[in-house]
């Protein structure tokens, strides 16, 4: 059989993983499919989703040799209609309910929404751990199958009650969940017959979190310097004591505003940027961290990747996009005008003019369902080709197994031949990921 | 030079070195390995896994086995075979097509069926409080849903003198209610020809509407034919249908179309089409109403009659009760209703009918 040699790296015995893709083939592979995606209404999403991953899948070389996604688009639309036999009473019945609950007792419909979100949540956790099932399921490598076991409702009532107490601590915990409900994934993972394990303990984590403390402290003292040390209004500053006496502010003291070093307000921009970045440090060092322990037997992980560099991808790769995206709809709206009238544009745009007359309202209509199309396909492409692509990129690019030789012992396992896909995700809009 | 290869046996993560051969004899692509025996996969079996990231290697499957995978380093090495990107003949699509038509009738049940149902139920016990509060709500939305970004939404008519010649045109008509049902007229600045009706006793004009009737006596008969749909509570009932059915509907289409959905269903909000027994009751309502305030109820089939002469029966811009399939019966009938021993009384003043169409300025 095969000589270790194939499977190491010849120097060091380090299983390196490599990245083959290109921009422009993403590119013009999400153009296409997004293309066919706006023309069969949506329907072509499924095949779309199926592409683009088979294509990243593939750019993913561990030890030199591709990832294989071999999901069905077929099996995803079969899943998608499932998902909306049984969610479709749910949906509409508890909304409709809510609804009328919501005005009913509290005159509005903002509980309504809220009730209808809160009834969502644990079906969303769900749904998040079917669809990785199913991901992990298709995916393959060097002919060997991953896998997830089972425990999508186990997930979610873990997720449900590390929300709760990551929300009663305050935030404190949160460290917590992000390693236990990690631990609950990896843990039930397979490559073959081997099984993952996470190693480490959850208090490791704080570390990708000093940022983030660092921010919000730095905001609370800011808070305290601009409010009570040294106020930026001194007429409008309430001492401690005011507090407790619950003195109120006259309207005599608004009027000789004196404000002092206004400058300060412009820290609340590196602050605003402190606390993106730290979030962004958070959740990607976090991984880095479960990362490196992470074994099977004879394998293990490590992962390299650089907090900076995934806040440039995001930020920049988010902004070229919208940039490009303003861009691309300014374009469209002067090819429509040609095409459907410019009174059409206006009446979208909402100028009231007299002369919507003589034109069919479902015609001003279709011009925004067009326009709506339009966008969602640039945006789709945009954030593929300049988020997704590089992100995935860095992400293969500073993972190495630096121990595999534990992969010889490994073999074969059956298929997850579950019916419903990534079904509800898809209808409960968690799909976008890829 | 020789043609390599690295063969997967579909068990073990482990990739076998092959030298890659085509024997003149056999259709076959033959993988040595070097130790053990040789690999022939049957070239009409061969297919390439399509959406390959890499322009010069390629991965190869075989349709007999779902598992075994030949990577090869340099594409160039193979021969263009015909087959290699032929799919697979699809399979389980009965399947696929039993849950599709599953999906849709699911769909179409809900919203065809139960979500009006229950809607039906729930609009008549629906405490008052609740109801208006729905109708504030809805109109919000649609306001906003016409106006624009930049401006804010859709603007109300608001000048005095004119919102009080329509407050003098309610109160005649409010006046011959048995109960009294609380009515909020708007006029909103659009020159939509529409009126429309919200759940809580909204009643909703469009400034289009005041311009094309020539007398106010054709506004008081939109008015109290949409007071009909107000008191048969059908508004409230739209909307609660409306509220189950933007659930459904947005699960269906994804965030995909979502966007458009709401679109669409603010869309239907205005232009309600009620059932034939909906419209046909909130004509008989303004007859009798009408016919109590010493109003014609003719006015409301002159109202008709001269929109479909300018505008035709199926213009898409006029208003739900225009595109209503038996407009000549309603016109009928609405003359059938005026008794002709009576004399009516104006509704508005000549000088409250030009402060009324000057409602918007």
């Amino acid at each position: 059989m095969g000589s270790p040699a194939t499977i190491h790296s010849p120097d060091d015995g380090v299983l390196r993983v490599g990245w083959t893709g290109a921009r422009g083939s993403v590119f013009r592979l999400a153009l296409i499919t997004g293309f066919w995606s706006v023309l069969t209404l949506g329907f072509y999403r499924f095949w779309m989703k199926t592409r683009l991953r088979r294509y990243f899948w593939s750019s993913i070389r561990p030890g030199g040799h591709p990832l294989e996604y071999v999901g069905d688009p077929w099996e995803k639309l079969l899943g998608f209609f499932i998902a909306v036999v049984i969610l479709t009473f749910y949906i509409g019945i508890v909304n409709l309910l809510l609804m009328f609950v919501s005005f009913s007792l509290f005159d509005g419909n903002f509980a309504g929404y809220l009730a209808s979100v809160a009834g969502v949540v644990p079906l969303w956790f769900y749904a998040r751990y079917r669809a990785r099932r199913y991901v992990l399921g298709r995916t393959r490598w060097r002919g060997v199958r991953f896998a997830l076991e089972p425990g999508a409702w186990g997930y979610a009532l873990r997720a449900l009650g590390h929300w709760a107490l990551t929300l009663f601590s305050a935030g404190i915990l949160w460290p917590r969940m992000t390693f236990y409900l990690e631990k609950y994934r990896t843990d039930r993972t397979w490559f073959g017959s081997a099984r993952l394990h996470q190693g480490g303990t959850w208090l490791m984590l704080y570390r990708a979190a000093i940022p983030l403390g660092v921010t919000l402290a730095s905001t609370a003292l800011w808070a305290l310097w601009i409010s009570v040390l040294d106020p930026i209004l001194p007429a409008l500053s309430v001492g401690w004591q005011d507090v407790l006496t619950n003195v109120r502010i006259t309207t005599s003291a608004l009027a000789d505003l004196q404000i002092v070093s206004p400058w300060r307000l412009w820290l609340l921009f590196p602050i605003f940027f402190g606390l993106i970045y730290s979030l962004i440090h958070y959740a990607y060092v976090s991984r880095r961290i479960m990362a490196c322990h992470k074994t099977a037997d004879g394998i293990a992980f490590a992962s390299a990747l650089r907090p900076l560099r995934i806040a440039s991808i995001l930020t920049f790769g988010n902004i070229l996009a919208y940039f490009i995206l303003s861009i691309g709809v300014a374009l469209i709206m002067v090819l429509m005008v040609p095409l459907i009238g410019f009174e059409v544009l206006q009446d979208m745009a909402g100028i009231e003019e007299d002369l919507v007359f003589d034109l069919p309202r479902w015609f001003s209509i279709g011009g925004a369902v067009l326009l709506y199309f339009g966008i969602f396909l640039l945006w789709s492409v945009m954030h593929a080709t300049f988020v997704t692509f590089p992100l995935m990129r860095h992400m293969a690019e500073t993972l190495t197994l630096p121990q595999a030789e534990g992969l010889l012992r490994i073999s074969q396992r059956d298929r997850d031949d579950f019916a419903e896909a990534e079904g509800f995700s898809e209808a409960l809009d968690l799909g976008a990921a890829i | 030079m020789t043609k390599r290869g690295v063969f997967f046996d579909g068990d073990r993560p482990e990739g076998v070195p092959v030298t890659l051969s085509l024997p003149a004899s056999a259709n076959q692509l033959r993988m040595t390995p070097a130790e053990g025996d040789d690999i022939d996969w049957p070239i009409d079996q061969i297919r390439r896994i399509p959406d390959h990231a890499g322009t010069h290697d390629t991965m190869l499957r075989i349709t007999s086995d779902p598992l075994a995978r030949l990577y090869v380093p340099q594409l160039a090495d193979l021969p263009r075979w015909p087959h290699i990107d032929r799919a697979d003949p699809p399979k389980g699509r009965g399947r696929l097509a039993l849950w599709a038509a599953g999906a849709v009738a699911a769909v179409a049940i809900q919203i065809g069926v139960l979500i009006p149902i229950l809607a039906d139920q729930l609009a008549v016990v629906i405490p008052r409080q609740a109801e208006h509060a729905l109708g504030e709500a809805t109109f919000q939305q649609i306001r906003n849903a016409l106006g624009s970004d930049a401006i804010g939404p859709l603007g109300l008519c608001e000048n005095p003198a004119g919102v009080a010649a329509l407050t003098a045109m309610s109160d005649r008509l409010s006046a011959t209610l048995p109960d009294a049902a609380d009515i909020n007229v708007f006029v909103l600045d659009h020159p939509m020809i529409n009126a429309f009706a919200l759940p809580g006793g909204f009643v909703v004009f469009f400034r289009g509407l005041i311009d094309a009737a020539e007398t106010p006596e054709e506004v008081a008969a939109v008015f109290a034919h949409e007071m009909g749909h107000v008191v048969g509570r059908d508004p409230t009932r739209n909307a609660l249908r409306s509220a189950g059915s933007i659930g459904v509907l947005g699960l269906l289409f994804g965030d995909f179309a979502g966007g458009a959905v709401v679109l669409f269903l603010t869309e239907r909000l205005i232009d309600a089409q009620y059932s034939q027994a909906a419209e046909t009751g909130a004509d008989t309502f303004a007859y009798d109403v009408l016919e109590r305030a010493e109003i014609s109820p003719a006015a409301l089939g002159d109202m008709f009659q001269r929109l479909r002469d300018e505008h035709g029966d199926q213009s898409g811009v006029l208003a739900h009760f225009l595109t209503h399939p038996t407009l000549s019966d309603r016109i009928d009938r609405a003359r059938a209703a005026a008794p002709d021993d009576v004399t009516w009384q104006p509704v508005l003043t000549p000088a409250q009918w030009n402060d009324l169409q000057n409602i918007c300025d």
